[in-house]
């Protein structure tokens, strides 16, 4: 907007200077022809009235240069012309004839005044320069510019700063934990390629490392997913002021096919087990929310509890678990112990007809601690390898078997009847497309005799599929 | 706990094979923001090039760096470059076409 209000001004001011000009001339010419015995005089009324009305009002003012009070007679004398009053026009010139007298005013040269070169009589040239439009602003009027630049180099400035923030943690995680992993896993770190380039933690993202270890007993590896508040990220950084978050250590463990019984089972904070309720397709179809857990299980306040078989859950809830999960409250987010893991629940349910592949698995949440004391949740990971040997060990009773036996069976049918009418589709598919196939064999072939036999048989085939509905609504009428 | 017996068993070791959905268990988790980035990034570029609008183009460049500063260390490096090229690109021809200040949206 500035610029154009510029050049608006630009064009207001020159327009003035025309216009002042122009009038000039204009007087000039009333002088002349005023002299040509008021020849047109009807003609120039308007202007003249307007110079009047000009003149009272910077005689107002007061103040003003000798010049213009010079021109004041030739202007006021089309309006005695109007009125017909000769006597007044003599009178008045005579009033104002000092200001004719050179000597009147000192130090004034009054002869440019009365006596302006020829050429300007002419209509004046005006000479607009094509000026561009940015020569006329600012540095200043760019702050919204220097605005953006300045957001992007902090932005940048914080990148740099968070990535090496976050890769610190990420280290100081792993070497505070690395003798411990090296204790229980033959393969500590893995890159996945055919040669173990760089073993250690793997980077994800800047907020997101990895790090694989397998070759335990028990289990078929063990992947460690560090999820880091997104420090390299300003936007992230600034929205988490409204909704603080925490570093993350998210341990999967693929558990060793028939090592634990069939149960599933959660214990977590309330707010992410709710979450995770509705998320996985293994809790939301097996467990319920326990009521009370705190009564029931001596959680510590604040947890909840996810439970298929009671037997199993409390035998997983034994003293030595209930006391780290209260001494290390506020680093544990969640437990999940499952042996029918299918990750979250798929959005299109109907594409699929075979049931998800299910895997025994232990999945475990735990909070950094803020000021990167890494010792203290050094012994979360002995929990970890802790319940890992207790669901090796741990059996259930004859009813927990036959209760979570009827709970698997009744997921598995419910499952078959949601996708019948899909598979009776996908059938019924299949069948039309091998008729087809059939068909075109038969077409292809050249001997008319079998086409024949086809055609006849077909038809037959289609009589008979016809006929029974026929036959049974007959009987039905009946 | 049985620290007595040693737990470790070469023999058992597994690979690790980058799973098909990234985060623990699969999409859920997944953080969508570089794409969600990656689009806005070229939804603005665009209307800062058409509309000619420079604080679209300003809001394409910043959308490109969220895109590339929590991109995936796997994902395509070529996404992440054009989309900064497409919004560098707006920025600088907005300001060739027409070289004045920009004016806010809320000002005009």
């Amino acid at each position: 907007m500035r610029p154009v209000f510029a050049f608006l001004l630009l064009a207001l001011i020159c327009a003035c200077q025309a216009q002042s000009d122009f009038e000039e001339g204009d007087n000039d010419n009333d002088f002349a022809e005023f002299d040509d015995e008021f020849v047109g005089s009807n003609y120039y009324t308007e202007p003249a009235a307007k110079n009047a009305e000009s003149n009272s009002a910077g005689e107002g003012a007061g103040g003003d240069s000798g010049s213009r009070q010079e021109q004041v007679p030739p202007r006021k004398q089309p309006q005695v012309v109007d009125d017909d009053d000769d006597d007044g026009l003599v009178e008045e010139d005579d009033e104002f004839e000092h200001f004719q007298d050179e000597e009147e005013f000192e130090g004034y040269d009054g002869g440019d005044a009365k006596d302006p070169p020829i050429d300007e009589q002419a209509e004046p040239k005006l000479n607009i320069p094509n000026i561009p439009l940015h020569f006329r602003t600012h540095w200043d009027s760019y702050w919204m510019e220097m605005l953006m630049v300045a957001g992007l180099l902090a932005y940048f400035a914080n990148f740099f700063a968070g990535k090496a923030k976050n890769a610190r943690l990420a280290q100081l995680w792993f070497s505070t934990h690395k003798a411990l992993l090296d204790e229980n896993f033959a393969l500590v770190g893995d890159d996945g390629k055919a040669e173990n380039e760089n073993p250690g933690l793997i980077k994800e993202s800047e907020s997101l490392y990895t790090l694989w270890c397998s070759g335990r007993t028990c289990c078929e590896g063990m992947l460690v997913e560090l999820k880091m508040i997104k420090r390299q990220d300003l936007v992230s950084l600034v929205a988490g002021l409204m909704r603080p978050q925490l570093d993350q250590v998210h341990i999967k463990i693929e558990l060793t096919r028939g090592l634990m019984d069939s149960f599933v089972f959660a214990v977590g904070t309330k707010k992410t087990i709710t979450k995770v309720f509705k998320e996985y397709t293994d809790l939301s179809k097996f467990c319920s929310l326990v009521g009370k857990p705190e009564d029931r299980y001596n959680v510590p306040n604040g947890f909840a509890v996810l439970s298929e078989v009671p037997e199993a859950t409390s035998a997983i809830l034994e003293t030595r678990i209930i006391t780290a999960l209260k001494k290390y409250q506020s680093y544990i987010d969640y437990l999940h112990i499952s042996d029918q893991f299918s990750g979250p629940i798929q959005q299109e349910e109907g594409n699929t007809l075979k049931q998800l592949e299910t895997k025994p698995v232990l999945l475990a949440g735990f909070n950094l601690p803020k000021h990167a004391e890494m010792e203290t949740i050094k012994p979360l990971l002995l929990l970890i390898f802790y319940l890992m040997e207790r669901l090796k060990t741990y059996r259930m009773s004859k009813e927990g078997k036959s209760k979570s036996d009827k709970n698997r069976q009744r997921v598995e049918e419910e499952f078959l009847k949601s996708t019948h009418a899909a598979r009776a589709e996908a059938a019924a598919q299949r069948r039309e497309d091998k008729r087809k196939q059939e068909k075109e064999r038969i077409l292809a072939d050249e001997d008319p005799e079998k086409q024949r036999r086809w055609e006849a048989k077909e038809q037959k085939r289609q009589a008979k599929k016809n006929a029974p509905k026929m036959k049974r609504l007959a009987v039905k009428s009946l | 706990m049985s620290n007595t017996v040693d737990p470790r068993r070469k023999e058992k070791i597994n690979r690790y094979k980058a799973p098909k959905n990234q985060g623990q268990g699969g999409g859920a988790n997944e953080d969508m923001m570089p794409d969600y980035m990656n689009i806005l990034g070229m939804i603005f570029s665009m209307c800062g090039l058409m509309m000619k609008l420079k604080w679209c183009a300003w809001f394409a460049l910043y959308c490109s760096c969220i895109s590339f500063a929590s991109s995936k260390a796997s994902d395509d490096a070529k996404q992440v470059l054009s989309s900064f090229m497409l919004s560098v690109s707006a920025v600088v021809m907005s300001y060739l076409q027409n070289p004045a200040a920009m004016t806010p949206p809320w000002a005009s």
